[in-house]
């Protein structure tokens, strides 16, 4: 049951036009995982996750959610694929599926998508009524999930009026309500206080730990390091995906350390480390410096030079260094 | 039992409408408003003319026409003074006048002894509207007056006699004919916007997002968004019926029940016209400019403010397709001729044919999927 496989994607492939958003991307979820998806705006998150909730069908690819399976075979026709007045003639076959999908799966857009103009509590009448829920199985559904997100405010205070984090809290429940097996949950502390994140995060270990499988997306490092896996997304392609501390080893076999300036530095002593021989990766870690040795023996060689300007240890490094390395491909 | 979802759209779409205070004042108060404005502004109706006559002390007839002009109500007296006083044509041209009558040299009364008696009338067109109305008043002034003068005089009559019956509208009431046309154009306005920004709105504000990560059908969705405003929409009618009936005396001459089935399905048409045009707009400018794009037109070719009988047979095809046009028609029809009309009436069938074809189009290029 805990290796149970909940998402799947098999060369999943969108493209819009010309441009090609998700690029042969295969990857698999099981059952309870906090599954983080990284990348640079654009890389192909979004996209990814509205294929697996349903909102986008896939350009081809073998697409698995919650046990409901379909494939989709690249249309073999793409010029006549646009009929004329830009009709959709969308395939019965993938609403049937795509319906069934929605019943399984909650999501939590990016964007804040509930009425500002309706109260807490109209806002939840109405999605369980777009998810046809029965009054009774409603109430406390809603019930719990007002506990769990431990909500203090009134069920008739406006939507728009909420603090950005209680508003994201409201989402989650929003997303929550049909209760979905597996949650896909898109940047949903972006615009959030500090505190705001921590308790948004302590409900998402939460939700796992109670079976839900949690899919997520975020910029915050400190967020990706709670996650069981991560998968790094560049320009539409999965380049990794492993634990954090395996992402680590994975993006940097070399040694990591931390330098500490034992004065301040110029600004063309710093660029002359940025290209110096002994590092392959050099990056300003706040006031400090997070560095990784190109090869040993120029490491050796070079090291006592150093010694005098920082003060150098080893480290781990840091996911913002792996972010930075694989993502953006600094060195 | 209707539809969970449908009834939970119906709920949380009226809560929106009626939420706003500014909403409400728009839904409720500017029917009645535009109603009352528009009704008294809108008419054709030309009060208030200011006519001028030049005659000599003894012309009687002419002076008995002027006279019945300025009783009339249509007319008053023109005022100048001077030497322009003393020129018919300075009179217009120096915007005292809207109209003069000027007799011939020997006097009116003098020439009608003889065959043909001339009389100059000199109208201000800068207005055609105006002038039509106030030489077709003239006329009839003059010829009720020479009439009535020649009885006595004991002339034989003039050879034809119009024997003219104004139906319906026996006073010519400009209200009775135009307050109809301001219903339509009020009713189009408040529905076709609300259905338009209604739908656009969730684009924009991303709420549609969440209402297709739900499992709900292309039809719940379509049917969830634009039933509500079919009821929102028919509350015009019970908002302007007693306004047009009350304060502008226009009848309702036919049954109530056909009124509101005539409007049922006329503003179901508007409501799917909307939903199309709403597939078109991705945001509230675009949403503005298309719903412009759609009323000006519409309102243009629906016979309210030109008649559609003097359009040329081309033009005449976008009237065809114009459901205020057949909308108008079917007021007026059963307000102040009181006609039945049946289910397949031309103008129903007409309407429902529009609805169909949006509807069907609409359908077809709602997207339940995200780009």
């Amino acid at each position: 049951m805990e290796d149970e496989v909940v998402v799947e994607a098999k060369q999943l492939l969108v493209r819009y036009g010309d441009f090609t958003a998700v690029d042969h991307i295969s990857f698999a979820v099981r059952r309870g995982e906090i599954y983080g998806f990284l990348g640079a705006n654009g890389a192909g998150k979004t996209t990814t996750i509205r294929v697996l909730c349903g909102l986008l069908p896939p350009t081809s690819g073998d697409v698995r959610v919650a046990g409901i399976g379909y494939r989709q075979d690249e249309a073999p026709l793409k010029a006549v694929a646009r009929p004329p007045w830009g009709m959709r003639i969308s395939a019965g076959g993938y609403e049937r599926v795509e319906r069934t999908i929605k019943t399984k799966v909650g999501y939590m857009s990016q964007k804040f998508t509930l009425y500002n103009d309706l109260t807490v509590g109209e806002n939840l009448d109405f999605i369980a009524s777009l998810h046809k829920m029965a009054p009774a199985v409603y109430r406390r559904r809603r019930q719990e999930l007002l506990e769990f997100i431990s909500f203090k405010k009134n069920l008739g205070d406006m939507v728009g009026e909420l603090s950005g984090g209680i508003k994201q809290q409201v989402s989650l429940a929003a997303a929550m309500l049909h209760d979905p097996e597996i949650v896909f949950l898109d940047e949903p502390t972006a615009g959030v206080t500090p505190a705001g994140r921590l308790r948004f995060w302590k409900l998402i270990r939460r939700l796992a730990e109670n079976g839900k499988t949690v899919f997520v997306t975020t910029h915050y490092m400190d967020e990706a390091e709670q996650c069981g896996r991560i998968a790094l997304m560049r320009d539409g392609r999965l380049i990794a995906e492993d634990s954090p501390a395996g992402l680590k080893k994975l993006i940097f076999p070399e040694p990591v350390f931390e330098f500490d300036p034992i004065k301040p530095l110029s600004f063309s002593e710093l660029k002359s480390f940025e290209t110096h021989e002994a590092f392959s990766f050099f990056q300003p870690y706040g006031h400090r410096f997070h560095a990784a040795a190109a090869n040993a023996e120029v490491w050796a060689r070079r090291a006592p030079d150093l010694r005098t300007i920082f003060s150098i240890r080893p480290i781990a490094p840091s996911l913002e260094d792996v972010f930075i390395r694989a993502i953006e491909g600094r060195r | 039992m209707i539809d969970p979802t449908l009834r939970g759209f119906i709920k949380k779409e009226f809560i929106q409408a009626l939420r706003d205070r500014r909403m409400r004042f728009i839904l409720l108060m500017m029917p009645l408003v535009q109603m009352t404005i528009f009704g008294v502004a809108i008419s054709t109706e030309v009060k208030n003319i200011r006519l001028a006559a030049f005659f000599n002390a003894k012309d009687n007839v002419l002076r008995d026409v002027y006279e019945r002009a300025i009783m009339g109500g249509w007319f008053i007296p023109a005022k100048a003074a001077g030497r322009i006083a003393q020129h018919p044509f300075e009179l217009i041209r120096a915007n005292k006048a809207d109209a003069v009558l000027v007799a011939p040299p020997k006097g009116f009364t003098h020439e009608l002894g003889r065959k043909t008696a001339p009389l100059q009338l000199l109208i201000d067109a800068t207005n055609v509207v105006q002038a039509e109305s106030v030489e077709a008043y003239l006329k009839a002034i003059l010829a009720d007056t020479v009439a009535s003068d020649l009885k006595v005089a004991a002339s034989p009559p003039p050879p034809i006699r119009f024997d003219v019956r104004v139906l319906f509208n026996p006073s010519l009431d400009t209200a009775t004919f135009m307050v109809p046309g301001v219903m339509v154009m009020i009713m189009v306005i408040t529905t076709f916007l609300l259905v338009v920004m209604g739908v656009v709105r969730e684009k924009e504000q991303g709420t549609f997002e969440m209402l297709i990560a739900a499992p709900v059908s292309r039809t719940e969705l379509i049917f969830g968004k634009t039933l509500p405003y079919v009821v929102i929409g028919m509350a015009d009618l019970p908002l302007m019926l007693p306004v047009s009936v009350l304060a502008f005396h226009v009848p309702l001459r036919g049954s109530f029940l056909y009124l509101f089935f005539a409007t049922l399905v006329f503003v179901s048409t508007i409501v799917a016209a909307g939903l199309l045009t709403s597939t078109f707009c991705a945001n509230q400018q675009q949403a503005s400019m298309g719903s412009f794009l759609f009323m000006f037109p519409a309102i243009m070719f629906a016979g309210i403010i030109f008649p559609i009988e003097n359009m040329p047979p081309s033009v005449q095809v976008f009237a065809a397709i114009d459901p205020l046009s057949h909308y108008l028609i079917l007021l007026r029809d059963i307000m102040l001729k009181g006609s039945t009309i049946g289910l397949l009436d031309r103008h129903v069938l007409a309407l429902v044919g529009i609805a169909a074809f949006s509807i069907t189009a609409s359908f077809a290029r709602f997207r339940t999927t995200l780009r």
